[in-house]
This record gives C-alpha cells, sequence and structure tokens, in this order.
C-alpha cells in the first residue's frame, strides 16, 4: 500500500513541477529549466550566499582567527623570551662561574700574599722588639751606670758630710766657709 | 500521500517580482544563525576565551589543520579562508538544518516552508561558479595574468618552441589542445561541485521524505544519522575541493628545462 503511495508521490511531484515551473519558479524550457535553474533565483541565492558569507567571515572567522593569531603571537613571543631568559640565565651562571672560580684563584693569591705578608710582619716585628729590646736592655744599663754614679757621688757627698760632722764633733767648732779655707790653708801648711 | 520534493524548490511567497523559495528561507534561517553567534562571538571576543568562544575556536583550529594539510601553508590557508571557511560553515548548517523537524512538513498554502538550502541547484551552483571564479582570481593574484593564462591558452609556449625546432612545435600543438582540455575542466568543476552538492543532498531529502511517509516513528532516525554524516561529508568534500583547487591555481607551473 505504502510503496503505491510512494508511485504516486512521484506522479505527483513530477505535476507539482510542472505546475511550479508555470508559476514562474523555473520557467519551462530546457534542461537547465527542468533541473529548477532559473535567472532571477540564481541571482537572489549568489546575493545570499555573498550575504552569508561576509556574515561568517567578518562576524565569526576573522574576529576568531584575528584573536587566535594574536594569541598564537603571543605564545610565540613568550616562548621566545622564555628562550632569551634561560640563554641569559646560562650565560650569567657561566659568568657567576667564571667569576667565582676567578675569584677562588684571587682569594688564593692573596691569602698567599697575606700568609708571606705576615711572615715578613711577624719577622720584621721581631727583629724590632728584639732591637727595641736591646735599646731598652742599653738604655737600663745607662740609666743604672747613671743611678751609680749618682748614688756613688751622693755616697761622697755624704760621706764627706759626715766627715766634716764629724771634724766639727772632734774640733768642736762649726765649720764655714771662712773656717773651711782657713782649716785647708792651715792643714796645707801643715803638710809644708 | 507522500510528498516527494521537485528537483526546483518550491515558490513560498513573493516580495514584489522575486519568488522566495522554500530554500531560501532556509538560507535565511542559516544566515539569522551565523548572525546571532557573530553577534555573541563579537560582543565576548576575549584573549582568554569562555567556553562558547573556546568550542568555535577548537572547531576553526582542527579546520585549519585539514586545510593546512592540502595548501601546504598557514598563510595561504589564511588567504582563502573566507571563501572556503565562509563555504564549509554554510553548507554544514544548512544541510544539518534540513533535518529540522518542520521541513518537509510545515506548508504555507501549496509549499512547503523549509526544504535544504543546498536541495536547490541554484544555490549549489552559485556557490560552486564562486569557488572556481575565486580560484580563478586567487590565481591571477599568485602567479601574474600570463603564467595563469598560458595554463590554459598556450600561446607563448607555441611561440617559444617556433626556435627549438619541429619536436618542440608538435609538443607544443598538444599542449594547446590540453589548454583547451582544461578550460573545459574547468568548466567541469563548476558542474561537479554543483551537482555532487545538489545530488547528495537532494537525494536525502527525498530519501527521508519517502521513509518518513512509509514510516513516521524510529526507522527515519538512522536515516536522518545518515544524512547528518552526508552534511558533514558533503561540506567537507565541497570545501577540500575549492582548497585544492585553489592551490593548484595559484601555485606557478614548473617551468621546463
Amino acid at each position: 500500500m505504502n510503496f503505491i503511495d510512494v508511485a504516486l508521490a512521484s506522479e505527483a511531484a513530477t505535476e507539482e513541477a510542472t505546475l511550479t515551473s508555470e508559476e514562474g519558479a523555473a520557467p519551462a524550457g530546457g534542461p537547465l529549466a527542468n533541473l529548477g535553474i532559473n535567472g532571477t533565483l540564481l541571482v537572489a541565492q549568489f546575493i545570499n550566499f555573498a550575504l552569508v558569507g561576509a556574515i561568517v567571515w567578518f562576524l565569526i572567522l576573522k574576529p576568531l582567527t584575528s584573536k587566535m593569531a594574536e594569541r598564537q603571537k603571543m605564545i610565540d613571543d613568550s616562548i621566545d623570551n622564555a628562550k632569551k631568559i634561560q640563554e641569559n640565565l646560562a650565560r650569567s651562571e657561566k659568568e657567576y662561574q667564571s667569576r667565582i672560580d676567578q675569584a677562588k684563584v684571587d682569594a688564593n693569591k692573596i691569602m698567599e700574599k697575606t700568609t708571606l705578608a705576615a711572615a715578613a710582619a711577624t719577622e720584621e716585628a721581631k727583629v724590632l722588639a728584639r732591637k727595641e729590646i736591646e735599646q731598652l736592655v742599653l738604655q737600663a744599663r745607662k740609666s743604672i751606670v747613671n743611678e751609680k754614679d749618682i748614688m756613688s757621688a751622693e755616697l761622697k757627698k755624704e760621706t764627706a758630710n759626715f766627715i766634716i760632722l764629724a771634724l766639727e764633733k772632734v774640733i768642736g767648732e762649726k765649720f764655714d766657709s771662712t773656717k773651711d779655707k782657713a782649716f785647708i790653708e792651715d792643714i796645707l801648711q801643715k803638710l809644708k | 500521500m507522500i510528498h516527494i520534493p521537485t528537483l526546483a524548490p518550491e515558490v513560498v511567497f513573493h516580495i514584489g517580482q522575486l519568488p522566495v523559495t522554500n530554500t531560501m528561507v532556509n538560507v535565511w534561517l542559516a544566515m539569522v544563525i551565523f548572525l546571532v553567534i557573530g553577534i555573541i562571538i563579537k560582543a565576548k571576543l576575549s584573549f582568554r576565551p569562555g567556553k562558547f568562544q573556546n568550542f568555535f575556536e577548537y572547531i576553526l583550529e582542527l579546520l585549519m589543520g585539514y586545510f593546512d594539510q592540502v595548501t601546504g601553508d598557514r598563510k595561504k590557508t589564511m588567504r582563502f579562508m573566507p571563501i572556503v571557511g565562509s563555504v564549509f560553515f554554510f553548507i554544514l548548517l544548512s544541510n544539518w538544518l534540513g533535518l529540522l523537524p518542520g521541513t518537509g512538513s510545515i506548508k504555507i498554502g501549496h509549499a512547503f516552508l523549509l526544504r535544504p538550502a543546498n536541495s536547490d541547484l541554484n544555490l549549489t551552483v552559485v556557490m560552486a561558479l564562486v569557488a572556481v571564479i575565486s580560484s580563478h582570481l586567487f590565481g591571477l593574484a599568485s602567479v601574474g595574468i600570463f603564467t595563469h593564462l598560458n595554463k590554459f591558452i598556450q600561446i607563448g609556449t607555441f611561440i617559444k618552441s617556433l626556435r627549438k625546432g619541429p619536436v618542440a612545435i608538435l609538443t607544443a600543438i598538444i599542449e594547446l589542445g590540453v589548454g583547451l582540455i582544461e578550460i573545459i575542466s574547468e568548466m567541469a568543476k563548476v558542474l561537479s561541485l554543483s551537482l555532487r552538492l545538489f545530488g547528495n543532498i537532494f537525494a536525502g531529502e527525498v530519501l527521508i521524505s519517502v521513509i518518513s511517509g512509509l514510516v513516521s516513528v524510529f526507522v527515519p532516525a538512522p536515516f536522518m544519522m545518515l544524512e547528518l554524516l552526508v552534511g558533514l561529508i558533503q561540506a567537507s568534500v565541497f570545501t577540500m575541493l575549492t582548497l585544492v583547487y585553489m592551490t593548484v591555481l595559484s601555485t606557478a607551473p614548473h617551468e621546463e628545462h
């Protein structure tokens, strides 16, 4: 039953096509018209397609592709920057390492120099100290001699005074400079 | 009563002298959908995409990957994108719109309101013409007028051969013939592109109409699923062929040594 319907529908479609072509959608005549090709519809569909194309391109594809390109550019730039940063980091690390090595070498040199300088300074200080000690000893000796001289001079003076005092006691007379002079002259005359 | 669609689209109403067919209504529907999507995309376009933008970017990225395989160069893909991208999305949407409930069932007067846009040969011919003509325009812009025309009318090759001897002249005459065949093949491109798309979609519409007429529930579902696939395949085939034509014609021919 249904297949009869299909056959009938097919016939109806043919009739409808004839009717449609008579209405003006696809004017009869020629294979193009039988296929539904119509100049007016062709132009109308061209305008429709152009409009759809413009909408799809300007409202959807162009904004999306430009945003995607922009994002891609940013990613590329970021990757380039990351690479540059990595290169700089590697270079800096290399430079840092070389500077550290150089610093170690310099430090070792300085240590060597310092050790040598310290040894020299120690030696110099020793020599200086020895000299100073010798000088101190010499000064001490001198001062001892001086002290000794002063002491002996004082001792002599004190002894003389003591003798004078003793003599004064013995003689019972106070000696002054005139008496002293007279006494000395008297002694000298006695000696003569 | 089963309704089998006619080859020509049905006129739904007239705007002045212009007959408005049911396929044109389908095109306008697609246009409105694209317009809404476009407005949303434009409004929400952001450097950090949301779900909506991300979905379209994903599809576009996927599509551009396939296009790159044909063109071999992202720059070329981007040059052809306005045409091929629009063609792909339009064919896909209009094919799938043909599966909407109401297509082949809602009537205005004697005519059905909706019918798949690509079951109208006028539209497929227009798209095929745009594809082929734009491929020639890209060719002219890329390789120059004389090089491009020499692919079809090889007079330059013939004049050069006059100085090279009889064998070269014979080769040039053959190449002149080949050039003529190339011109015919360019016309064939329009025919094949338009008729393939039209045939597949029209056949699908007839199939669904007949199946729906025979058994209205469950049985048409697998065929509709098939039509979803056919819609995608036909959109891909039309787009890829357009892309191939554009790529071939915008590539300079190899020089003879």
